[in-house]
């Protein structure tokens, strides 16, 4: 005789049946839920990966270092300016840009001292010239546009022009984080030193040089000079980073390698 | 406690578009700046260079407006501590270069290594809050609780 549950009991059960039953309808819903949470999170890492590819490609096509650059007639080693005899015994390597204050100091305090080794046929100065602080000159790229107007002086004009125009540069540098001497001004110079404005005025404005002096300040970084000026004797960098203390290491270091 | 997450998510990631931003312009300079440390093989610094600067923007943004916090934090933290790993190699080898955290891949003669401690500390309590964000993801007003829905 089948025995009757009391109403209490039945009453029981439904209410497990029906727990049981919103138990596995929340599992179902949770599972679901994380489905489509993956979805739309894989949706979105595809989105930010593709944005990061489009944004390398951009990048990277915007980088022209490297592509070919016709140097300027006279430069030596692809980016070096040569001063002085080229079979003195000590090279002298320097590593500058126009816009940075510590190399004008530094052309300033040591110009005495290689200009009477470079007259005596002791020394030979490598100027290889960075336009790495482009930024410090309220986007009007002064680096690399005073190095494209003395890779056309040297050019157009020859090296003692280029010298010439090169101290120049220095004896009238402009404050880092101005504008920079502007292109008429940079013509003018050069005219001073020596050079015929129609031949240096058209390359001077129109930065004929340009890839050339990208892939010189690359060629530099390549050859680990992160900081200027890098002043070597020798292809051995000086240390010292008081210009004073690096002048008199420039002496010393030109002196101990004549001695050797 | 969870509007901790928010101002975490808005220093860290102001900061990372800030320093993404400043490189974009000058992709040629990214590339040097990776190249200063000398720690990455030549091969790479030019994906490096010109890659990492669009991803700090990514993740500046995304966790700007909670858009996958806790995978964005967990990339921020990968990157924040391969920085100081650098910065401080740079600095056990004498290095004396600018960090280019912030665009700029090489400066004139200065003493450069005198910042080093401040770069890696700044890097420090970035990681610190991005560790947060690892653990608590979840913060108001982020596009995740729309997108991802917490009910129960």
């Amino acid at each position: 005789m089948s025995k009757k549950k009391s109403n209490a009991t039945r009453r029981a059960e439904q209410l497990a049946t029906h727990e049981r039953a919103a138990e596995i309808r929340k599992a179902h819903e949770r599972k679901e839920r994380r489905r489509r949470n993956g979805f739309i999170a894989a949706g979105v890492v595809v989105v930010l990966a593709l944005v990061l590819g489009i944004g390398y490609a951009v990048q990277s096509s915007r980088d022209t270092t490297g592509q070919v650059a016709t140097p300027p007639a006279g430069v030596v080693d692809d980016y070096a300016v040569p001063r002085g005899d080229p079979e003195a015994p000590v090279t002298v390597t320097i590593y500058e840009d126009f816009m940075c204050p510590f190399c004008g100091q530094f052309e300033a305090a040591s110009r005495d001292l290689l200009s009477s080794y470079v007259d005596a046929g002791d020394v030979r100065v490598e100027y290889r010239v960075l336009s790495f602080l482009d930024r410090a000159s309220n986007g009007t790229d002064y680096s690399t546009r005073s190095m494209n107007a003395l890779a056309v002086v040297l050019d157009t004009a020859g090296p003692e022009v280029a010298w010439e125009f090169h101290d120049l540069l220095f004896e009238n540098q402009p404050e880092e984080g101005t504008d920079g001497l502007s292109d008429d001004e940079l013509v003018d110079l050069a005219v001073e030193a020596g050079a015929t404005r129609d031949r240096v005025a058209g390359p001077i404005e129109q930065r004929k040089f340009e890839q050339w002096v990208r892939n010189a300040t690359d060629a530099a970084n390549r050859a680990g000079v992160s900081s200027t000026p890098t002043v070597m004797v020798d292809g051995e960098p000086l240390e010292a980073t008081t210009i004073d203390a690096l002048v008199k290491e420039l002496d010393e270091a030109v002196q101990a390698a004549l001695g050797g | 406690m969870q509007w901790l997450g928010v101002l975490a998510r808005l220093v860290v990631g102001t900061v990372w578009v800030a320093a993404g931003a400043l490189k974009i312009p000058d992709p040629t300079e990214s590339v040097r700046a990776v190249r200063n440390y000398r720690i990455l093989p030549e091969a790479v610094v030019p994906l490096v260079g010109h890659s990492l600067p669009v991803l700090e923007v990514l993740i500046g943004v995304c966790l700007l407006v909670g858009l996958l916090v806790r995978a964005n934090a967990v990339v921020s933290c990968v990157l924040l501590l391969a920085f100081i790993a650098g910065i401080a190699s740079a600095w056990a080898r004498g290095l004396s270069i600018e960090c280019g955290c912030f665009g700029g891949g090489a400066g004139t003669l200065e003493d450069y290594a005198s910042k080093y401690p401040w770069e890696i500390a700044r890097d420090v309590g970035l990681l610190l809050a991005s560790g947060w964000l690892v653990l608590r993801p979840r913060s108001p007003w982020a596009l995740d609780n729309r997108l991802f829905p917490v009910d129960d």
